[in-house]
Formats: structure tokens, C-alpha cells, sequence
């Protein structure tokens, strides 16, 4: 299936606000980071730093199985404040 | 309910500590970071601040929540955009009964949010840009 994943800060700049992954289903959480790897080697470290978030909430389980509805981001590391 | 936003225009700080204000209240204890200068040797210049909209409110709601129900009242506005040496970028209140709980929250607010809340900086110092950490 294809996965629509947001992307902010140092990411969203090298590879836009969004990019699509393609996914087996079923697929879960944990599977997304390998996906886009693949996709964008070069980033491989700042994809590997970044959390994922499933409808704006911090995944506490990789193994948490994504519908193509969900919102999916990666966070990468926050700096607020 | 919490009074949580973000805010594309300077941070009026006055109207934000105006509405920590209540009768049952008798410690507030606001924070407020602003842009700095220095760090170390590198020098800041500005800084633009970009978020997950959504859910950077929506975490702040859920920091919020518990301490609201504890009888305190919480308000924070973060900027978004562009900010220059010494604009506010993040104003943090809590308003409590008493002055150590008031300390307490507002401390506690401040340190979640660096760490769970999907605001980032991006510094243009004079030597070069840096994704802030």
C-alpha cells in the first residue's frame, strides 16, 4: 500500500513536506524508517535519529500496524523552547 | 481547558499573564525564552522556529491536562516564523494556589516540552546555519 509520511525540520527541507512510501500490507510502524532509507540513502542517519509519530501521537510500539488513513510523520529530533 | 497556541506574530506577554489571573489563584510563576546571542563562541543572529502544528498543540493540550486537573491554570504560546535577538519564543504560565506547585508545573512544562513537543529551530549564526538541538 502507499503511505503518505510528513516530514519537518532538517528532513522536510532535503526531501519536501511530504513523501510517499510504498509498503507491504499489512504494515506496521516499525517498517517505515527501512522504507525510507531505501528511498533517500543519504539521509539514512537523520531518518534513523527521527521518532514516528501515527496520527500525532509518539508510537510506543513498532509493531503497531498502519491503515493507509493513518497520519504518519517523522519527527525528528524537537528543539522548542 | 488549557490556553495552548502558536503564535506567527510576537507574543504578548502581558495579555498571556493577564489570563493566569483568577481569584483562587495566589502564585504564578510565568517562564519566557527568548533568542539568544551567544552560545559558546557561536553567535545567533535569528532564528526561524517551524512546527507539526497539530499535534505540537495537541501534546502541549495533553501536558496540560493533568495539571489543569489539579486545580491550576496553564497557559503557553510558542512563536512559529521568523524571530530576531531577544523576541520571545516560548512563554510557559502557571497559575496554582501556591507558589511551590506554581514552580513546580511551570518547570516540569518547560523541560517536556523541549523534549516531546514537535517545535524546531533552525539558527542562523554568523558562521553558518544550524538545525538547532
Amino acid at each position: 500500500m502507499k503511505l503518505t509520511v510528513k516530514l519537518f525540520a532538517m528532513l522536510g527541507e532535503q526531501l519536501g513536506p511530504t513523501v510517499t512510501i510504498d509498503v507491504a500490507q499489512p504494515s506496521t510502524a516499525a517498517m517505515v524508517k527501512p522504507a525510507l532509507c531505501q528511498q533517500a540513502p543519504a539521509l539514512k542517519t537523520l531518518i534513523n535519529n527521527a521518532r514516528i509519530a501515527v496520527n500525532q501521537e509518539f508510537i510506543v510500539d513498532g509493531q503497531q500496524v498502519l491503515q493507509s488513513t493513518d497520519e504518519v510523520a517523522l519527527i525528528p529530533p524537537v528543539s522548542g523552547g | 481547558m488549557a490556553k495552548i497556541k502558536l503564535s506567527a506574530t510576537p507574543l504578548d506577554v502581558n495579555a498571556l499573564y493577564q489570563a493566569l489571573k483568577a481569584p483562587e489563584y495566589g502564585g504564578i510563576v510565568t517562564f519566557v525564552g527568548t533568542v539568544r546571542q551567544w552560545t559558546g563562541d557561536i553567535e545567533t543572529q535569528s532564528i526561524e522556529y517551524s512546527a507539526y502544528s497539530e499535534m505540537a498543540i495537541s501534546q502541549l493540550e495533553k501536558l496540560a491536562a493533568p495539571i489543569e486537573a489539579q486545580g491550576a491554570r496553564v497557559v503557553i504560546a510558542h512563536r512559529v516564523g521568523h524571530l530576531e535577538l531577544m523576541d520571545e519564543a516560548v512563554f510557559i504560565g502557571v497559575a496554582a494556589a501556591h507558589r511551590a506547585e506554581a514552580f513546580e508545573w511551570c518547570q516540569y512544562l518547560i523541560d517536556t516540552l523541549k523534549q516531546e513537543v514537535p517545535i524546531w529551530k533552525k539558527e542562523f549564526d554568523t558562521d553558518k546555519v544550524r538545525w538547532g538541538d
